[in-house]
C-alpha cells in the first residue's frame, strides 16, 4: 500500500484554494470584465449626457456621484455565496474536512478582495491622472473618495470587498445547511436586525450622536471598525457549516 | 490483516426514518469489498458515515483507527466518489481532474490522461452538459487516479454503456493489483461486478443481513429443483432463502448445506443449480420485504 503523510493543514487551505480557482473565470475573469462592464457603460453614459448638453457648460460635479462601484461590491456577495454553494458538495463530498474547505475558501475570499480592492484602487489612481477619464467621470473614487490617497482606496475597497464577501460566506453556509428557506431567513434576518438597531437609536435619541460620531470619523477609521461584524460573519459561517452535510 | 473500517452499531436516523440500524461491520486493508442492497437501503448513507460526511446518530465507524469526522489525517487518504456526485456548474470535465489532482497527494495525471482517451470523455465539456454516462466516466477517473488508500464508489457506472463498464472492471482490477487498496463498491449489478469482489456485505432496510466472504458466499447458496413433496422434506428445518413451484415441481434456494446434505438431495433425486451472487441477494432481500409484509 502507498503511504504518505497528512498534507500540512497550509496545504490543506491551498488545495481548497486551487479547487475554487480550478476554472479562473467563476472567481477571477468574470468578475473582473463585469467591473470593467459595469465602468464601460457608465463612460457611455457621461458621453451620452456630454452629446446631449452639447455646448451648454455641465455642473463641475457632474459626473461625481457614482454607484457603479458599490454595485461592484455588492455583486462580490453573490460570488461569494455561489462560490461556497457550488465548490462545498463537490469538495467535501470528495473527502476533505469542512475545516479545511472554509479555511480555504476563507483565504481565496481574502486574496479576492484584496487582489479587486487593491485594483480598483489603482484604477482611482489612474482616473485622477486622467483627469476622470478625459471627462471629469468619477467611477472608481467616486464622491467622498475622490480626495483619499490611493492607498487609504485601496484599504478601504479591500476591507469592504472582506466584509461583504464573508457576510456571502454566512449566507453561502446557511444556504449549504438549510437550502433557500435557510438563505430567506437569513438575509431576512439581517434585514430585522438592522430594523431593530434602527428603533432601539430611535427610542434611545441616538441618532444625532451616532451621526455626529460617524461625521467625526475618516473614511479608513470607518472600514477598519467594520473588522468585527467581519469577525462575527466568518465565524458564523464556520459555525453554520460544521454541521452541514454535502449534498447527492 | 488490519481493519481498515470498523463500525460498531452504527445508526442514523432522519426524525423517524432509519436509514442506517445498527450496524456493525469491518473491511479489511487490501481487499474488494461489495456494499450491495436495494434502492434505499442505506448503502450510500453508510458511505457517508465512513466519511465523515454524515454524523451518526448512535455508534461510531472507525476508519485508519481513527473517527473520520472531521479528521484530515484519514480524509486526505480517502476518496469518495458517488453516482449523485454534485459538480459546480461552471467547471468542465478537465476543471474536475484538475482539482481532483490537487485534492488527492497520490493523484496519478498520466494515468487520469489515459484513462479519459479510453473512456472517451469530452474534457471541454460542461458537467452539466455531459451524458449521465460521461460524467460517470469522470467520477470513475476520479476514483481510480486518485490512488487512494479508501477508495469509495457509490454506483460509479450509472449510464456507461456495456464496454464502459467492462472497461472500469478491467481497470479496477489491473490496477488494484498493480496498487493494492481498499475499495468499497456500491452497486446494482451484482453479477457484473460480482468476479470482483473479495467481500460483500448486504444491507437491507438500514440493517446488514450479509456479511461474508464473496468466495464462501457463492459456494453457499444452491437451488434444489424437484417433486414438490421430495424439495418440501428436504427443505424442512434448513435456510430457506426462496420457493418456487410450478405444478408438482417445486424448487428452493438454500444456504448452508454440507457435503453430506448434497449428496443426499442427490439420491433424493433433486437437482442442484448454483446460485449467482445476485439471485441470492434478491432472494434475500426479497424475503425480508415479505416478511414485513405478511
Amino acid at each position: 500500500m502507498t503511504t504518505y503523510a497528512v498534507p500540512t493543514m497550509g496545504r490543506r487551505v491551498a488545495t481548497t484554494m486551487r479547487v475554487h480557482l480550478s476554472n479562473p473565470w467563476t472567481l477571477l475573469f468574470t468578475p473582473a470584465l463585469v467591473t470593467l462592464g459595469v465602468f464601460g457603460l457608465n463612460f457611455a453614459i457621461w458621453h451620452v449626457v456630454l452629446f446631449a448638453a452639447g455646448d451648454k457648460p455641465l455642473e463641475p460635479d457632474a459626473f461625481d456621484y457614482n454607484g457603479g462601484a458599490t454595485w461592484v461590491m455588492f455583486y462580490f456577495v453573490v460570488i461569494a455565496v455561489q462560490a461556497m454553494n457550488q465548490t462545498f458538495s463537490f469538495t467535501v463530498g470528495l473527502g476533505s474536512t469542512r475545516r479545511d474547505y472554509y479555511l480555504g475558501t476563507s483565504a481565496t475570499f481574502v486574496m479576492l478582495a484584496v487582489t479587486f480592492g487593491v485594483g480598483m484602487a489603482l484604477l482611482a489612481g489612474l482616473e485622477r491622472l486622467t483627469d476622470g477619464w478625459g471627462i471629469e467621470g468619477r467611477f472608481f473614487a467616486p464622491a467622498v473618495f475622490a480626495s483619499l490617497p490611493v492607498w487609504q482606496l485601496a484599504i478601504i475597497y479591500t476591507l469592504a470587498l472582506a466584509l461583504l464577501m464573508f457576510v456571502g460566506a454566512a449566507g453561502g453556509a446557511t444556504f449549504v445547511r438549510w437550502g433557500s428557506t435557510g438563505l430567506i431567513v437569513f438575509f431576512g434576518s439581517i434585514a430585522a436586525l438592522a430594523i431593530a438597531l434602527s428603533f432601539v437609536i430611535t427610542w434611545g435619541g441616538w441618532w444625532q450622536s451616532l451621526g455626529d460620531f460617524l461625521a467625526g470619523r475618516t473614511a479608513l477609521e470607518l472600514a477598519v471598525m467594520t473588522l468585527p461584524i467581519m469577525v462575527v460573519a466568518a465565524a458564523g459561517g464556520f459555525a453554520l457549516l460544521r454541521r452541514a452535510t454535502p449534498r447527492g | 490483516m488490519t481493519a481498515v473500517i470498523e463500525a460498531k452499531g452504527l445508526t442514523r436516523h432522519y426524525g423517524k426514518v432509519e436509514a442506517v440500524e445498527d450496524v456493525s461491520f469491518s473491511v479489511q486493508e487490501n481487499s474488494i469489498c461489495g456494499l450491495l442492497g436495494r434502492n434505499g437501503a442505506g448503502k450510500t448513507t453508510v458511505m457517508r458515515l465512513i466519511t465523515g460526511q454524515e454524523f451518526a446518530s448512535l455508534g461510531e465507524v472507525h476508519v485508519f483507527g481513527e473517527r473520520p469526522v472531521e479528521n484530515a489525517a484519514v480524509l486526505t487518504r480517502t476518496c469518495f466518489v458517488r453516482e449523485s456526485q454534485v459538480y459546480p456548474d461552471s467547471f468542465r470535465g478537465k476543471h474536475v481532474l484538475r482539482a481532483a489532482a490537487h485534492l488527492f497527494p497520490n493523484w496519478d495525471a498520466d494515468y487520469a490522461a489515459r484513462l479519459v482517451e479510453e473512456f472517451r470523455v469530452p474534457l471541454g465539456r460542461r458537467m452539466k452538459k455531459m451524458s449521465r454516462g460521461q460524467r460517470s466516466a469522470v467520477g470513475v477517473i476520479v476514483g481510480l487516479a486518485a490512488r487512494a488508500e479508501l477508495t469509495l464508489l457509490d454506483e460509479p457506472y450509472a449510464g456507461l454503456d456495456a464496454v464502459a463498464r467492462e472497461l472500469f472492471y478491467d481497470h479496477l482490477l489491473a490496477d488494484y493489483s498493480a496498487n493494492p487498496r481498499t475499495i468499497i463498491l456500491s452497486t446494482h449489478l451484482i453479477d457484473e461486478a460480482a468476479r470482483l469482489l473479495d467481500h460483500v456485505i448486504v444491507v437491507d432496510r438500514g440493517r446488514v443481513i450479509i456479511d461474508a466472504d464473496a468466495d464462501s458466499l457463492r459456494g453457499t447458496a444452491v437451488t434444489l429443483v424437484g417433486a414438490h413433496a421430495a424439495v418440501e422434506r428436504f427443505a424442512a428445518g434448513k435456510d430457506v432463502l426462496g420457493w418456487e413451484g410450478i405444478g408438482g415441481i417445486a424448487s428452493v434456494t438454500l444456504t448452508g448445506l454440507s457435503d453430506a446434505e448434497r449428496a443426499d438431495a442427490t439420491a433424493a433425486g433433486l437437482e442442484i443449480a448454483p446460485v449467482s451472487l445476485q439471485q441470492l441477494i434478491v432472494s434475500r432481500t426479497r424475503n425480508t420485504a415479505q416478511e414485513v409484509h405478511s
